[in-house]
């Protein structure tokens, strides 16, 4: 078929998209579309303009939105042309409407109307297209305005309406759950149309309910599990069929669904065993798709009832992923894993060193999907290696999106698992060094509340202990520079409360700090507001304690300092701190009383306390206070407010005035429901489930016979009606099989198993790890007999600690550092003709390779210092093939279905080149003469120029 | 949601097909587009497919010079969304016959109606290719 010309493009367009082709960078680009835009504003205002013409400039118009400049001049243009007759122009018009506007736009009310009447149309294409623009462009508002015929457009004889009407319906109920909520039924009752793309599409909505409330559609388990079944036995039309999997992207999402009506729920999981194991038999672990059914399943069998024998299938896929020499099923094998070790917190043992290589690997991807998995299976005897890993990690990345997520979950098994003291407040140090200003302030405030209170045990030496060690590692830490303002306030609040609570430091030296940090951040009122508070903490501790107590000289220019400030908080606390000083003793206690922070503080609501006062003033004639409900007027504006609740269609859009008068809503739900017994045996035992809750039993028993009934349905339509229904695998031999087959004893304490385990699975592997990585197993995994050395079971005794966790990181330290690698600069994408790119590409293209990816190695290996060169070639190419008006051989797309393989290279058939001309002949050999003859050409690669030539 | 944008972008970096399926503004649009492509861009052969971005999932295929980007939930198969673009591909490849960049762009809106029939609300809804490309035949029938 023609890919260029024809279909009425005029020259004008044709140049148009040319030198947007061959621009060489982003300033040339967007000079020629703000000429384009220029053209466009005079054309479009020329009442003359042709309508033919006009389809063009709105595809015009989509450029200049897509490639970034503003196109709003056109828009009106655009809903003119969905009121156009012509099927073409209307659809183009339709489509740009969705692409330019979103749905609060004010245009959109001059659509309404025209997609009302396309609705109504006798050309479904025409319905089609309007109902696309409902998916886009109503809102909660206009809803009403098309709601009752896109109901009716569910019965229309098109299956392509049908579909298009579901989906309608479906963006109505995320976008208003509640205009829709009567209409629930219609998706249950196209589960069972006679097309199964409706059937497909009905189960996008389905999905969100059940996702929303599975146990109001547990009675559709059958129906779905006959679904998949018949999917899975190639009962749909072929056309469904990718890479030779049935339909697989509905496959996917009924597992989907599976899974969240299966979770938790013995009796729903049952019924789904059978088929869940036979898709994961029939899957082609060849292909992506197939894989990608596998993955779904394993993600369903994790999510349901566990089943031995499905979870040994699961476990035998994860290994197969693992693997794999494809990062995508790493990735995958990795994700599954994450899944499944909630069910067998034993799994992740047998592929404890492919996680650490997805560990170490460079691919951010996978490094971070494996964090993922880490950060599930923490314990308390490998927490000090996870989020040692993962501070590293955290402090290597600058995506502050993935580093708060990551800092958070630092805290969050540190608060958890902490295996002592020390160990705790150095992680948290570490973290907040790096991300406290990107953690939740609540972070901050559980550490204070956690120094404060300790760990919970009754065990006040601990708790001292712990505050001292959090003090002294503070005073060490908050001379450095750039320490984010969240960590400062913790810093200066522990040092307030706990810097002289043990008596190894003396009060002039804490104050002496905190006023060093008051000073060094002189723009942060929020530290020196922690800072001042600090001070007068420690002063009234002294005072109270009875000692003389001299103001610091540094203390006092502090002092005057905030007394000027603009800030009032700052000031406050500056008099504050002033009249500390003329207290005595008693005084200085009863405000600032020593650790007290846990305390409750009661207060007295009523402020019982103004009693007396009050009731002076109002002796002396003051009014009395009258509570603001009593108070007149609110009352009147409340009701005002309910009043005008109660008819908002007066102020709202009406659209019904276009409408012959129709019956209101509630009148409709007793017909619909009627038509669904009729057509569908679903409804009935909904309704009974409904009603009877509690009657369990009898529920498998409707079960069976609506999944005969449904059957009726479905199979004229998909197939011939053989429902035969498969051996009873799930039968008792089997799980007792299963069961001798799994005699893993329970190996969470002792270690020894566990090595065996890794020996029998890797053995010859292992001769070849580096120790430092088997190590670094075995702290992960708990597999070697050295990590029990580690954790030593006392964790109250400091000096012991302190060794411990040094040994631990020391052998952190001679773990492969491989994580982390500077990253290079991302190369600057716009501006093509600079040299600069290729010398930050990597030598070889990425993409050589790259799965599934059709050959076109000719485009690789730009290599370091052609980079200018090589694009000016390419575009020359370029242009030499649109002189052409044949298809480009370098940006030719071969989507052969056969492909999945890793970096197939494979030709292309050399018949539709074959029209080529010399021209392109030329400029190709130029372009591989010029390869050649530069720097370091990768040699093969004229030689694929050749072949695509033929 | 599931899909949250398809995106197509060539090597320059120059966006040749968008389609969002949640409301972004020109500028929004812009920033995305360049942050995830230069993310792509500086990735191998060997590394995955997906890509992390902000909250969500960015899946990637390259074919020739021409980017795919769908940017996904992080509930989606990834896989599958792989493959999706790869039969967005051979749909597109079915229609035009040998289809490349310049395809896209001479028919630009014909690759959306495509994409239209595939997607719709963020959910794939059509994979058959005889169904997404009737409607796309009868139009161009009818004109």
């Amino acid at each position: 078929m023609g890919s260029q010309g024809g279909f009425g493009q005029s020259k004008e367009f044709l140049d148009l998209i040319k030198s947007i082709g061959e621009s060489r960078s982003k300033a040339e680009e967007d000079r020629i579309v703000l000429r384009e835009v220029e053209t466009l504003k005079v054309r479009l205002n020329d009442p003359n303009t042709p309508k033919y013409k006009l389809k063009e400039y709105i595809i015009r118009l989509l450029y200049v939105e897509m490639l970034g400049h503003d196109a709003s001049f056109g828009y009106i243009h655009a809903v003119k042309m969905t009121h156009d007759e012509n099927l073409l122009l209307k659809r183009t018009g339709y489509l740009a409407v969705t692409l330019f506007l979103n749905e609060d736009h004010d245009l959109i009310i001059l659509i309404v109307n025209t997609i009302q009447k396309d609705l109504k149309s006798d050309n479904f294409l025409v319905v089609c297209a309007a109902l696309n623009a409902v998916c886009r462009l109503i809102n909660e508002e206009t809803i009403p305005a098309v709601l009752p015929q896109v109901v009716d457009l569910l019965g229309h004889q098109k299956e392509a309406v049908r579909k298009k009407a579901v989906m309608a319906l479906h963006r109505f109920s995320q976008k208003a759950p509640g205009s829709v909520s009567h209409l629930v039924s219609n998706f249950r009752k196209k589960l069972c149309d006679n097309d199964p793309g409706v059937m497909g599409a009905a189960l996008c909505p389905l999905f969100d309910l059940i996702n929303a409330d599975a146990d109001k559609y547990k009675d559709l388990v059958v129906s779905f599990v006959n679904i998949l079944k018949q999917v899975a036995e190639r009962r749909l039309p072929k056309s469904y069929d990718y890479h030779q999997m049935p339909a697989p992207f509905i496959q996917i999402k009924l597992l989907k669904i599976l899974s969240l009506l299966g979770t938790g729920d013995k009796k729903a999981s049952e019924q789904m065993y059978t088929i869940v194991g036979d898709i994961m038999r029939k899957c082609d672990s060849t292909s992506n798709i197939g894989n990608a059914i596998l993955y779904e399943s394993i993600c369903c069998v994790s999510s349901l009832h566990p089943n031995p024998k499905l979870l040994e299938a699961a476990a035998d896929a994860i290994a197969k992923f693992l693997k794999s020499d494809s990062h995508n099923l790493k990735y995958l094998g990795i994700d599954a894993l994450t899944r499944l070790i909630k069910i067998n917190p034993e799994i992740a043992e047998q592929h404890q060193l492919a996680v650490i290589d997805c560990l170490e690997d460079p691919d951010d991807t996978l490094k971070r999907k494996t964090f993922d998995l880490l950060y599930k299976m923490t314990n308390s005897s490998n927490v000090e290696v996870i989020v040692d890993r993962m501070i590293e990690y955290m402090i290597s990345i600058n995506d502050s999106h993935y580093k708060t997520e990551i800092a958070s979950r630092c805290v969050e098994l540190a608060e958890q698992f902490a295996p002592n003291n020390q160990w705790f407040i150095q992680t948290m140090n570490k973290v907040f060094e790096h991300a406290a200003d990107l953690v939740n302030a609540k972070v901050a405030h559980n550490l204070m509340k956690l120094i404060a209170e300790g760990f919970g045990e009754d065990d006040d030496t601990a708790d001292s202990q712990l505050r001292s060690s959090a003090v002294e590692s503070y005073l060490r830490i908050m001379g450095e520079p750039k320490l984010p303002s969240a960590f400062l306030q913790v810093i200066c609040w522990v040092l307030g409360e706990y810097g002289i609570a043990d008596g190894k430091y003396s009060a002039s030296y804490i104050i002496g700090k905190l006023c060093d940090v008051a000073e060094a951040h002189p723009d942060d009122d929020t530290v020196k507001a922690y800072a001042v508070t600090g001070i007068m903490k420690i002063y009234s501790f002294e005072i109270a304690s009875g000692k003389p107590v001299d103001l610091l000289p540094e203390c006092q220019s502090l002092i005057e300092e905030m007394l000027a400030s603009h800030s009032t908080d700052l000031q406050q606390r500056a008099y504050e701190l002033q009249s500390i000083f003329t207290l005595d003793a008693q005084a200085a206690k009863k405000i600032m009383p020593m650790d007290s922070t846990c305390d409750d503080i009661e207060i007295d609501k009523n402020l019982s306390f103004l009693d007396v006062y009050v009731q002076q003033a109002i002796e002396n004639g003051a009014q009395p206070y009258i509570p603001e409900s009593e108070r007149l007027g609110i009352s009147s504006v409340s009701d005002f407010r309910s009043h005008d609740e109660h008819e908002p269609s007066t102020h709202a859009l009406r659209f019904e005035a276009y409408e012959l008068p129709k019956p209101s809503l509630p009148h409709n739900i007793p017909p619909v429901l009627a038509s669904s017994t009729e057509l569908v045996p679903v409804e009935p035992s909904y309704v009974i489930d409904i009603l009877h809750p509690t009657s369990a039993p009898s529920a498998s028993d409707a079960g069976s016979s609506e999944l005969k009934l449904r059957l009726d349905g479905v199979q004229k339509k998909w197939g011939r009606p053989t429902y035969s229904s498969p051996a009873p695998s799930s039968s008792s031999t089997d799980l007792v099989k299963v069961q001798n087959e799994t005699p893993r004893p329970d190996s969470t304490g002792s270690s020894k198993p566990k090595t065996r385990d890794t020996s029998y699975d890797s053995r010859k592997q292992q001769n070849e790890i580096p120790p430092e990585k088997q190590k670094l197993a075995a702290s992960l995994f708990g597999g070697s007999s050295k990590s029990e050395g580690r954790h030593p079971p006392s964790q109250k005794n400091t000096k012991t600690q302190t060794h411990t966790s040094d040994k631990s990181r020391s052998s952190k330290a001679s773990a492969p550092d491989t994580a982390v690698k500077p990253s290079q600069p991302p190369p600057d994408l716009l501006d093509l003709g600079e040299p600069s790119i290729a010398s930050s590409v990597p030598s070889v293209d990425p993409f050589k390779q790259f799965e599934g990816l059709f050959d076109f190695t000719q485009e690789t290996t730009p290599p370091a210092s052609t980079g200018g060169v090589d694009g000016a070639s390419k575009d020359s190419d370029f242009t030499s093939l649109f002189a052409d008006m044949s298809l480009s051989a370098q940006s030719h797309i071969d989507p052969n279905p056969e492909s999945n393989g890793l970096g197939g290279s494979k030709v292309e058939p050399s018949s539709p080149q074959l029209n080529k001309g010399p021209n392109l002949k030329e400029a190709l050999e130029k372009d591989a003469l010029v390869r050649q003859v530069g720097v370091t050409p990768s040699g093969q690669n004229p030689n694929l120029f050749k072949d695509l030539l033929g | 949601m599931g899909i949250r944008f398809v995106l197509m972008v060539n090597k320059q970096g120059q966006t040749r097909l968008a389609q969002y399926y949640e409301y972004l503004n020109i500028e929004e649009r812009r920033a995305l587009e360049g942050e995830i492509v230069r993310k792509c861009l500086t990735r191998n052969e060997q590394q995955c497919s997906f890509v992390e971005h902000r909250n969500y999932k960015v899946v990637y295929r390259r074919y020739a010079s021409l980017f795919f980007l769908v940017g996904v939930d992080n509930e989606e198969n990834e896989l599958a969304i792989l493959e999706f673009i790869h039969l967005l591909v051979e749909t597109m490849d079915r229609h035009f016959g040998n289809v490349c960049e310049l395809d896209i762009m001479f028919h630009l809106e014909k690759a959306h109606f495509m994409l239209e029939e595939m997607v719709m609300n963020g959910c794939i809804v059509e994979t058959s290719k005889a169904n997404i490309l009737s409607p796309i035949q009868l139009l161009d029938k009818a004109s």
